[in-house]
């Protein structure tokens, strides 16, 4: 018994000194994620100053790179985009339970990407430990994932904040081709094009605890009487054809709540509209949003 | 079930309640809650491969009283024979059989005669190798009137399922594990301490320094056809460092999960890469399996007390049935091969028992003359090693190719440089720890033990914390499982 409170205590020193001191190399399972692709270090400081937004976003990078706030802005829509870093639905209950009643919403846009019912989430709470300051509702996680880098980097993360030593931390506005545009879009302009994917050659297989999530955020988000609207954001027409069984998946969303899957939806051109295989460019993101405002209008001429 | 998983962590834990709890004054009820909890072991991967390990198991348990009972020595051999052809007969069909089809119809190809025939979807069930070669120790050494058979079947079920050492070994002796069903067994302390700082060690050298090394190996060898031997060479050092500390590693936490239950599993492991010579290497290299061959092969056929062709045939037999056991494929024969041509000028000059010892026994470091002896043998292991990482001999020609090619000498292609440093670095730590404890059954086993407590336990903590840094957190197989 001794022992065990000996090895915590070693374990803890052990693991922030390799955090501190160690290369990159060095740091297998520590994976602080301090301001990375998502953005979600500058979107969680500004939930403050977007309370009682009309639409709020949420999804993975589908989401965060998909619903560009300044064309809702132009058609009268205020809105906050929360979308991150392969966000499953482990953390959008982490998000939703920690920021919902803050932001107060009017509708939520919840992109439903298949892929990310597929995966462990382990991207996307590494994100959430390294930019978000409120460990509260992340033993949760912890415990769910059972994983080695989340227990380190949670180590870690915790002394860091602990010391305060990421307090002045300012997270850069562009990161290579990426801009953050405040709101919570990740503006990507390009007009190249990498169309390499790895088909895949099985249907989309449901983890359990991740439709266990996405129910409960469903009921979550419900309770509150808050519009929803599921969506699914295009990919390459190449990739799409590649999915097997898509609208297994279009009948499993519609359950649940109204259901778009813009695949179907809109005209877009592999090579002009995407810089990935599964990513719009600019181009891209005006055409689905315009396609995406047009629903919404059509839907509220509907209710009225 | 593997070592290396959250399941063991709950199920090791559990056996050991029921077995040192409930059980610990009863040790019949301790072999059945053994035999109990192996075969959950087993049946983890696949339950219908259990019949087999019983049929095995009360075969030879007939046949060993069979053997025993008679006084006529050739009924006595009819029972070792129907025991030999049926262990190696399961053996060999979910073994070696699609392999002899293959082998058949490209050997009739090549005299240009094309052959028609249907392959069976066979399954190779985890360990048979290994618990085969066990149960044969049994009814051989009863034949030999080395052992008296157990009249108690779950002493024998406990014997050829045991757990820890079901599925790859270290390869029993029914002389030295059989009798330690029979006795009466009690908790010590010290031994389990001892148990679990073995099986620490053993997953450190799995989850650590296997599977990173396998990033290493496998990024090489799946691109053989567009490397440059350089690389190649780096991916086959890789692969020495992932199969040692996948095997070994496997080893020690078998030993040492066996020790938890007061049970004594032979050294399977004793540093092989310190080895002078080949023949040391072969002392210190899957001993269990080794001395099997040894002692039931290689003796049998007349060792090296006949003439220099007998024992250059004995030799070569010897070699070639160990790569055989391996695997059915080509590879590993090639792989027996190149080894019996390593050791034969060592046999034909009696030199291989010249390096009995433990290299620098009574100094810290090696003189240069063994550094240069070590390298060298560590070399031609490794070069052999190609054979035995190859998925099929084509691409073994390939790489061998590439390496003996001036592309030896040029600037490795390795993408990975995070894993690359972080290899090397770990490799280094393991090879400080294990020179250190290189006179003791496993490296750990006394590094510290004559520190104060504070040190001991900063230590044990130290590997764990190397263990949760660097551990790849993707469950990966043993190695030694597929065969």
């Amino acid at each position: 018994m001794l022992f065990m409170l000996f090895l915590l205590v070693f374990y803890i020193i052990g693991t922030v000194s390799v955090g501190l001191f160690f290369p990159k190399p060095l740091q297998l399972n520590i994976n602080y994620a301090l301001g990375k692709h998502g953005h979600l270090n500058s979107k969680i400081k500004e939930i403050p100053l977007h309370q009682n937004t009309d639409i709020l976003f949420l999804g993975s990078s589908h989401c965060y790179r998909g619903f560009d706030v300044r064309i809702f802005e132009k058609a009268g829509f205020c809105s906050f985009n929360l979308g991150s870093s392969s966000q499953s639905h482990l953390q959008t209950n982490v998000l939703l339970k920690r920021y919902l009643n803050q932001i107060q919403p009017n509708t939520i846009i919840y992109e439903v990407y298949p892929n990310i019912f597929e995966i462990d989430g382990v991207e996307s709470t590494l994100d959430l430990i390294a930019n978000d300051n409120n460990y509260d509702y992340l033993w949760k996680l912890i415990v769910e994932h059972q994983h080695l880098k989340v227990f380190n980097s949670f180590i870690y993360g915790a002394f860091r904040k602990i010391v305060g030593l990421d307090k002045d931390y300012v997270e850069p506005t562009v990161r290579g081709k990426d801009k953050y545009i405040s709101g919570g879009f990740v503006e990507r302009k390009t007009s190249e094009f990498n169309a390499y994917f790895k088909p895949s050659s099985k249907p989309i297989e449901y983890k359990q605890n991740q439709l266990k999530a996405f129910e409960e955020n469903i009921k979550l988000i419900l309770s509150k009487k808050i519009e929803l609207i599921l969506i699914q954001a295009p990919v390459t027409r190449a990739y799409y054809s590649s999915i097997v069984q898509p609208q297994k998946h279009d009948a499993l969303m519609e359950n649940y709540s109204p259901y778009y899957n813009f695949n179907d939806r809109v005209e877009l051109v592999d090579s002009l509209h995407f810089y990935d295989y599964h990513h719009l460019n600019q181009t891209g993101v005006e055409i689905f949003n315009q396609a995406v405002l047009d629903q919404l209008l059509l839907q509220q001429k509907e209710i009225r | 079930m593997l070592f290396n998983s959250i399941d063991f962590l709950f199920f090791l834990p559990i056996v050991f309640v029921v077995y040192w709890g409930v059980f610990r004054n009863n040790y019949q009820y301790q072999n059945g809650s053994i035999v109990l909890a192996s075969y959950i072991f087993y049946g983890w991967w696949d339950v219908r491969f259990l019949a087999l390990i019983v049929f095995s198991s009360v075969l030879d348990f007939g046949i060993g009283l069979k053997i025993d009972q008679t006084k006529n020595t050739k009924i006595k051999k009819r029972w070792l024979w129907l025991s030999l052809s049926a262990n190696l007969g399961i053996l060999g069909f979910f073994k070696y059989y699609n392999f002899f089809i293959d082998s058949f119809v490209q050997g009739f190809t090549f005299f240009g005669i094309s052959l028609e025939t249907t392959h069976m979807q066979i399954i190779l069930p985890v360990g048979i190798s290994f618990y085969t070669f066990q149960t044969l120790s049994y009814t051989i050494d009863i034949f030999r009137n080395q052992l008296k058979p157990t009249r108690n079947i779950v002493a024998f079920l406990a014997f050829v399922s045991f757990f820890p050492q079901l599925v790859a070994g270290p390869i029993e002796r029914a002389r030295h594990l059989l009798p330690q069903f029979h006795k009466k067994r009690t908790f010590n302390y010290s031994e389990s301490v001892d148990g679990l700082k073995q099986f620490l060690w053993g997953l450190f050298k799995k989850v650590v320094i296997a599977d990173s090394c396998a990033e290493m190996a496998d990024w090489a060898f799946a691109h053989a056809d567009t490397y440059s031997g350089s690389s190649l060479y780096l991916g086959a050092i890789f692969f020495a460092f992932q199969i040692y500390g996948d095997f070994s590693g496997y080893s020690d936490m078998a030993i040492g999960t066996a020790k938890l239950f007061n049970f004594r599993l032979q050294q399977n492991f004793a540093f092989p890469y310190f080895s002078r010579n080949i023949a040391e290497f072969w002392r210190r290299w899957h001993i269990s399996l080794s001395t099997w061959f040894r002692d039931y092969l290689y003796i049998p056929l007349g060792g090296s007390r006949g003439n220099k062709w007998s024992t250059i045939r004995n030799v070569c037999i010897v070699f070639v049935i160990s790569g055989f056991w391996h695997g059915a494929n080509w590879t590993f024969i090639g792989w027996g091969v190149l080894h019996a041509l390593f050791f034969l000028p060592l046999i034909l000059q009696k030199k291989n028992r010249t390096y009995l010892d433990t290299v620098a026994s009574n100094s810290v470091f090696p003189s240069f003359k063994e550094i240069v002896q070590m390298l060298i043998t560590f070399n031609l292991v490794t070069f052999a090693w190609i054979l035995f990482r190859a998925t099929d001999i084509h691409q073994a020609i390939l790489i061998y190719s590439k390496i003996l090619s001036p592309t030896l000498f040029e600037t490795p292609e390795y993408v990975y440089i995070d894993v690359l440093i972080r290899c090397v670095f770990l490799i280094i730590i393991f090879g400080i720890i294990e020179w250190i404890g290189r006179r003791e059954q496993y490296a750990i086993e006394k590094i510290v033990s004559a520190y104060p407590r504070y040190i001991r336990w900063s230590f044990y903590s130290f590997i764990i914390v190397l263990i949760g840094v660097f551990a790849k957190t993707k469950e990966s197989p043993f190695i030694y499982f597929q065969f």
